[in-house]
C-alpha cells in the first residue's frame, strides 16, 4: 500500500512538472507570436539587462509578501473561525463583528489605512526601515483571515456532532477529540475553499504596490515607464506584461499544486475524490 | 453495578428526566423503551457524563461518577457506547476506529493497542476488514465496528442508543447477533431499543419511559405480554406487529 501511494504521487508530482512546462512553453509560444506580430525581440540583450533583475526583485520580493500574509492570514482565519462557533459569546461576538467589518471595506482602502496609520500606532516594529509596509502587508493578512475565518467555520460546522460526541464517549478528553478527530475531517473538507482562497491572496499582494512595496507588480509598473520614456519602445511593454502574468501564474500553480498535493493525504476512500 | 439515583435533568426550560432511579447489576441486560422525546437517550448519556445530570447521582461499581472529583473521561473509559448513527471516525480506518482510544487515552503503542484491536475485530466477525474506512463498509459492518470500538477500553458496561435503528433491515440481525453474543458473554448492557425480539430474548428487564419517567419496569414477560399501564400497553400495541 506504502508502494502504491508513493506511487502515485511521483506520477502525480511528473503530472504537475508537465503541466508548469507547458505554461511555461505556452507563455513562451506567445510572446514568438509577438515578435512576429510588432517586430520585437524579447532575447534582445538590453530588454533582458534592463528588466532581468527589475523582474527578480520583483518575484523575491512577493514571496516575501507572501510568506509574510499567508502564514499569518492562516493563523487569524483558524482562531477567527473557531472563535466564531465558541459558544462563549465574548468570543463569537468580537469574531463576528471582525469579519463583517473587514469583509465590507475594499482591501486598497485597508492597506493604505493600515500604511498611513499603523505606524502612528506602533511606530518602529521588529527593526523593520519601513514600518508602514510591515502594517500594509498586515491589513493584507487581517483581509484574508476574515475570509479565511468563514471557510474554517464552515469546516468546523460540516463536521457532525456525533463525531465529537463518539471521540468524546471512547474516553478522548476534549481536546484530543478536537485534535484528531474534528480537525483531520475539517482540513479534508475545507482544502479546495482553501486553495482558492490562498490564491486570491497570492495575487492580491499586487496591492501592496500602491504604498510603494517593489513586488513583481509594482516592479513591471516601473518597468513600463522606463521601456516607454527611456528607450521609446512600446513593444517591450508587452514582453514585460507577458512575463508578469505568466510570474504570477507560476507562482499561484505551485501554490495550488502543493495544496492539492495536501489534499491528497487527506484522501479517505470512499469519501469523494480530488481532481487530476 | 450502575445505580442511578433521582436523576432530572433540563434543556432550558424542558425538564427532560424527572427522577430516574436504576439498579443493574453485573452481568445484566436492561433494555429501555419508550416514546421518542421520553428521555431514554439523555438517561444513556447522563449514566456516562456525556450529559451530566442537574440532579442526583450516578454510581458505576460504587464509585460516585458525578462528584466532581472524578474525570469524566476515566468514567467513558469504564462505560463503553455505541450510536444510532454509528459515527465510526470517517477518516480512519476499521482498526484504527478500534484503537484511538487504546493508543491516545491508555498510551499504548502501535503494536500492543493493533493486536488488541484485531482481537476485537475478529469477535465482531471483521477482522478481514482492518485496512477499509467507513465509507467503504455497509451499515451493518460500520455498527458492529462501533461496538469493537466501544468494548475496546475494556468497558465493565456498555450502553447502545438505539443501535438498529439507522439500519437497513437487512442488516439489523447481524448487529442484534453481535449483541447477543456480547449479553451472553456476561457484559452489563443498557439498550435502548424497539427491537422486542432482542429484548424478548436476552433482556434480564425492560424498563418503560415516558415524559421523563419510569412508568413501568419488569421481566420482559411482565412488561410485554402483561403491562399494568395503560399507556405502556397502547405504546406497545403500537411498536409490536
Amino acid at each position: 500500500m506504502e508502494a502504491s501511494r508513493s506511487r502515485r504521487y511521483a506520477s502525480f508530482a511528473g503530472r504537475t512538472l508537465v503541466r508548469i512546462g507547458l505554461a511555461i512553453l505556452g507563455g513562451f509560444g506567445f510572446l514568438l507570436i509577438l515578435q512576429n506580430e510588432i517586430q520585437y525581440n524579447i532575447f534582445d540583450a538590453v530588454f533582458l539587462s534592463t528588466f532581468a533583475r527589475l523582474l527578480f526583485s520583483g518575484v523575491m520580493n512577493t514571496l516575501f509578501f507572501m510568506g509574510i500574509v499567508i502564514p499569518t492570514g492562516i493563523v487569524i482565519g483558524f482562531v477567527t473561525g473557531w472563535a466564531r462557533v465558541s459558544k462563549y459569546k465574548f468570543l463569537s461576538y468580537p469574531a463576528t463583528a471582525y469579519v463583517d467589518v473587514i469583509r465590507g471595506i475594499p482591501l486598497i482602502v485597508l492597506v493604505l489605512f493600515a500604511y498611513f496609520f499603523g505606524p502612528f500606532i506602533v511606530p518602529g516594529l521588529f527593526g523593520f526601515t519601513d514600518v508602514g509596509k510591515f502594517f500594509a502587508a498586515l491589513a493584507l493578512a487581517l483581509h484574508t483571515g476574515a475570509y479565511q475565518a468563514e471557510i474554517f467555520r464552515a469546516g468546523f460546522q460540516s463536521v457532525p456532532k456525533g463525531q465529537l460526541e463518539a471521540a468524546v464517549a471512547v474516553g478522548l478528553t476534549r481536546g484530543q477529540a478536537v485534535g484528531y478527530v474534528v480537525m483531520p475531517q475539517m482540513f479534508r473538507l475545507i482544502l479546495p475553499a482553501l486553495a482558492n482562497e490562498l490564491a486570491s491572496v497570492a495575487k492580491d499582494t499586487s496591492f501592496l504596490s500602491i504604498i510603494g512595496a517593489m513586488e513583481l507588480f509594482g516592479n513591471a509598473r516601473s518597468g513600463t515607464q522606463i521601456a516607454i520614456y527611456n528607450f521609446g519602445r512600446l513593444d517591450w511593454v508587452f514582453g514585460l506584461w507577458t512575463i508578469t502574468a505568466l510570474l504570477y501564474l507560476l507562482l499561484t500553480l505551485a501554490l495550488s499544486k502543493s495544496l492539492q498535493h495536501v489534499e491528497r493525504r487527506y484522501l479517505v476512500p470512499g469519501l469523494g475524490s480530488v481532481s487530476a | 453495578m450502575i445505580r442511578a439515583q433521582n436523576i432530572h435533568k433540563y434543556f432550558g426550560a424542558l425538564h427532560v428526566l424527572r427522577g430516574i432511579n436504576l439498579d443493574v447489576q453485573k452481568g445484566d441486560v436492561l433494555v429501555i423503551i419508550g416514546p421518542s422525546g421520553s428521555g431514554k437517550s439523555t438517561l444513556l448519556r447522563c449514566i456516562n457524563m456525556l450529559v451530566p445530570p442537574d440532579e442526583g447521582d450516578v454510581f458505576i461499581d460504587g464509585v460516585k461518577v458525578t462528584s466532581p472529583e472524578i474525570r469524566p473521561e476515566w468514567v467513558r473509559e469504564q462505560v463503553g457506547m455505541v450510536f444510532q448513527s454509528y459515527n465510526l471516525f470517517t477518516h480512519l480506518t476499521a482498526l484504527q476506529n478500534v484503537t484511538l482510544a487504546l493508543r491516545k487515552v491508555k498510551r499504548w503503542d502501535d503494536e500492543r493497542a493493533n493486536r488488541r484491536g484485531r482481537e476485537l475485530l475478529a469477535q465482531v466477525g471483521l477482522a478481514a476488514k482492518e485496512d477499509a474506512y467507513p465509507a467503504q463498509l455497509s451499515g451493518g459492518q460500520q455498527q458492529r465496528i462501533a461496538i469493537a470500538r466501544a468494548l475496546a477500553t475494556d468497558p465493565k458496561a456498555v450502553l447502545f442508543d438505539e443501535p438498529t435503528s439507522a439500519l437497513d433491515p437487512e442488516y439489523i440481525k447481524e448487529v442484534l447477533d453481535a449483541m447477543t453474543d456480547l449479553a451472553r458473554a456476561g457484559m452489563t448492557m443498557i439498550v435502548v431499543s424497539h427491537e422486542m425480539g432482542f429484548a424478548k430474548g436476552v433482556a434480564s428487564r425492560v424498563l418503560f419511559m415516558d415524559h421523563g419517567v419510569v412508568l413501568e419496569e419488569g421481566t420482559p414477560g411482565e412488561v410485554f405480554e402483561s403491562p399494568k399501564e395503560e399507556r405502556t400497553r397502547s405504546f406497545i400495541g403500537k411498536v409490536l406487529r
